[in-house]
Order: structure tokens, then C-alpha cells, then sequence
């Protein structure tokens, strides 16, 4: 993996990154504003299921209202992230915390998906199953701890100690 | 005592060695803090597209804000206690760093914001609660709650790039070591 991203970071794509400066800071600015609505639109549909955010309306009025914003902020964070994982692939590939976000993310939008269908099929619903209430609390934990692991990339070692993947 | 003094008391505190001391200490609250500033964006991001009407336009703005603001409160009060015990390390550079100069002005001005919103425009929500379209002035509000908000977190984030380091050192003041 290390191999790998010591290639990928004398790639010319990695390359046109690193050598602009400023481009990497609007890239972790957007990164992070993004990521404002995508969490707060990820948690405000969890809650929903849960019941504790706007349990007066039917699940598809709360989908409708947070989806759109989640899908749009989900997509610039995804591009911004791999725009920065490409300017700086050997600091991101060798860090757990990395790896860690990455499988969260899918996690997050494996759960929300799954919430889309709820909200097809049974659009009008305003109360949901044990397992549901189950999968909406840990995305609400996912959720937060993707910023958390974000920002713990840049302390890998002190984080996870002999668990962190940077030698 | 001067501000100098008072800056190097805190840095010199037992809170302060302790943040800077301990392992682990300041990453996880600075990793804490980034997910408070996070949250407490997007949150106010919820109340102000109500104000502005591009979102929520069916919902009454005073549910909006009621059902949104316990999280950002919650998120608020945790990026106080974080962004306090980050300034203990090093209060000495941030306080002389320009972006934490005008991360604390943009925080002012949201607050001073968010006080005129309450004092002069909320004061007549019934009014406007069920429209879809707020008045000028809560609008205008709105769009200066965005973008201050929006200042806070990318500034925060700019005194990152500078490594709190970057500021001119004033004439005459010693900033080596303090205890």
C-alpha cells in the first residue's frame, strides 16, 4: 500500500496538486463547510427515524426536505476528499483514521439508501422498526465521527498508537 | 496586569502544560472541536435556508428553530470548552495569529447578529412564521448568520495553515520562554 502511494504521489495528477498550494486549502475548506450539511442533513434523517426531529411529519416529508442537500453535499465532499487523498496519498493511505472514515462513509451511505427505500415504500410511515431505530443510532454515531477521524489523520500515531498504519 | 501577562498566565497554567503535555490530549480535543464546528454549521445552515426560504417554506420558522437550535446550542457550548482548552496551549501565537483575530471578530459578529435577529426581527415572527418568504430584514439576517457562521469554520481552519505562527510579532514584546 505504501508503494502504492509513494507511485501515486509522483503521478502527475498528485503532482499539479502539491505544486498549488492554494488549492489544497480551498479543497480542505470546501471539504470541511460541506461537510456541515452533509452531517447535519444525515443526522436531522437518522433523528427523524428515531423520533426525535419533526415526528408531526411522515418520514418522506423529512426525506424530501434533508436528501436532496445530504446528496449534493455527500458528492462535493466525496470529489474534495479524493482530490486530497490524491495531493497527498502516502499521509492518507498510511493512516488507520483514514481507513477507519472511509468504511464509515459507506456505512453511512449504505444506511441512508436503505432509508430511501423505507421512504418509497412506505412514504406516509411515521414510526419505524426496532432494527431501523437500531441502524438510524449508529448512523448518528457514523456521522460524527467522520469529522472526528478527519481531522485525526494528521495525529495517526498518537491516536491509535501501535494500531496506526504509519511506521 | 497586562494582556501579555494574563496570556502567559493561561499558558502557563496547569491547564495549559496539561493540553500541551499530555498525549493524545490535544488532537482528540481538536478533533472534537472541528466535529462541534461542524455540526453547529450545519445546523444554523437548517434555520437560515428557513429564513430564506429555500428550504422548510411549508414549516412555521419558529418549529424549524426550536427543533434545529438545541443541537447547535449543544454543538456551541462544546466548541467553547474545546476552542478554550486549544487557546491554553499556545495563547501567547494565537492571540497574535490574524486569522484567530478574525475568527474571534467573525464570532462577535454572529453574535451581535444573532442578538439584533432576536431583539428587533423575531420579536414580530407571528407575523411571518407560517409565510413561506420571511421579511427583508430577517432574510438579510440570514444571509449574514451564513456567511459569519461560514467565516468561523474556514478561519478556524485557517489558523491550522498558519500553525497559529503566522502574525507579526509586536515592537518591543519578548515571546520567548514563559515559565
Amino acid at each position: 500500500m505504501r508503494a502504492f502511494a509513494e507511485w501515486l504521489s509522483t503521478s502527475a495528477p498528485s503532482v499539479a496538486i502539491q505544486s498549488r498550494f492554494w488549492f489544497i486549502r480551498v479543497l480542505q475548506a470546501t471539504h470541511l463547510i460541506t461537510a456541515g450539511v452533509a452531517v447535519a442533513s444525515g443526522l436531522m434523517i437518522s433523528l427523524r427515524v428515531l423520533n426525535f426531529q419533526r415526528a408531526d411529519q411522515p418520514f418522506d416529508a423529512a426525506w424530501a426536505r434533508f436528501a436532496p442537500w445530504l446528496t449534493a453535499s455527500l458528492a462535493v465532499m466525496l470529489l474534495t476528499g479524493l482530490a486530497q487523498t490524491l495531493g497527498d496519498p502516502v499521509r492518507e493511505f498510511t493512516a488507520t483514521s483514514y481507513w477507519v472514515k472511509v468504511v464509515l462513509v459507506l456505512c453511512c451511505i449504505a444506511g441512508t439508501l436503505w432509508f430511501a427505500r423505507a421512504a418509497r415504500r412506505a412514504p406516509a410511515t411515521t414510526s419505524f422498526s426496532v432494527t431501523a431505530k437500531l441502524v438510524a443510532a449508529a448512523l448518528i454515531l457514523f456521522w460524527l465521527l467522520l469529522p472526528l477521524l478527519g481531522r485525526m489523520i494528521a495525529y495517526d500515531k498518537a491516536i491509535w498508537g501501535p494500531l496506526s498504519l504509519r511506521t | 496586569m497586562s494582556t501579555h501577562e494574563i496570556l502567559a498566565t493561561i499558558q502557563d497554567s496547569a491547564l495549559g502544560n496539561w493540553m500541551r503535555y499530555t498525549n493524545g490530549a490535544m488532537p482528540v480535543v481538536e478533533a472534537t472541536h472541528v466535529v462541534a464546528a461542524v455540526l453547529l454549521f450545519g445546523t444554523v445552515l437548517i434555520v437560515d435556508i428557513r429564513l430564506l426560504g429555500l428550504a422548510d417554506s411549508q414549516r412555521a420558522y419558529t418549529r424549524v428553530s426550536r427543533e434545529t437550535l438545541r443541537l447547535t446550542w449543544l454543538a456551541f457550548a462544546v466548541s467553547v470548552i474545546t476552542g478554550s482548552l486549544m487557546f491554553t496551549t499556545s495563547p501567547l501565537t494565537y492571540f497574535y495569529n490574524w486569522a484567530f483575530e478574525w475568527k474571534a471578530l467573525a464570532l462577535l459578529g454572529a453574535g451581535v447578529n444573532m442578538a439584533a435577529f432576536q431583539l428587533l426581527t423575531a420579536s414580530g415572527v407571528s407575523a411571518w412564521n407560517e409565510h413561506s418568504r420571511a421579511p427583508r430584514a430577517a432574510r438579510l439576517t440570514g444571509v449574514a448568520s451564513l456567511l459569519l457562521w461560514a467565516a468561523v469554520v474556514l478561519l478556524g481552519r485557517w489558523i491550522g495553515f498558519t500553525k497559529g505562527y503566522d502574525f507579526t510579532i509586536p515592537a518591543g514584546l519578548d515571546l520567548g520562554p514563559t515559565g
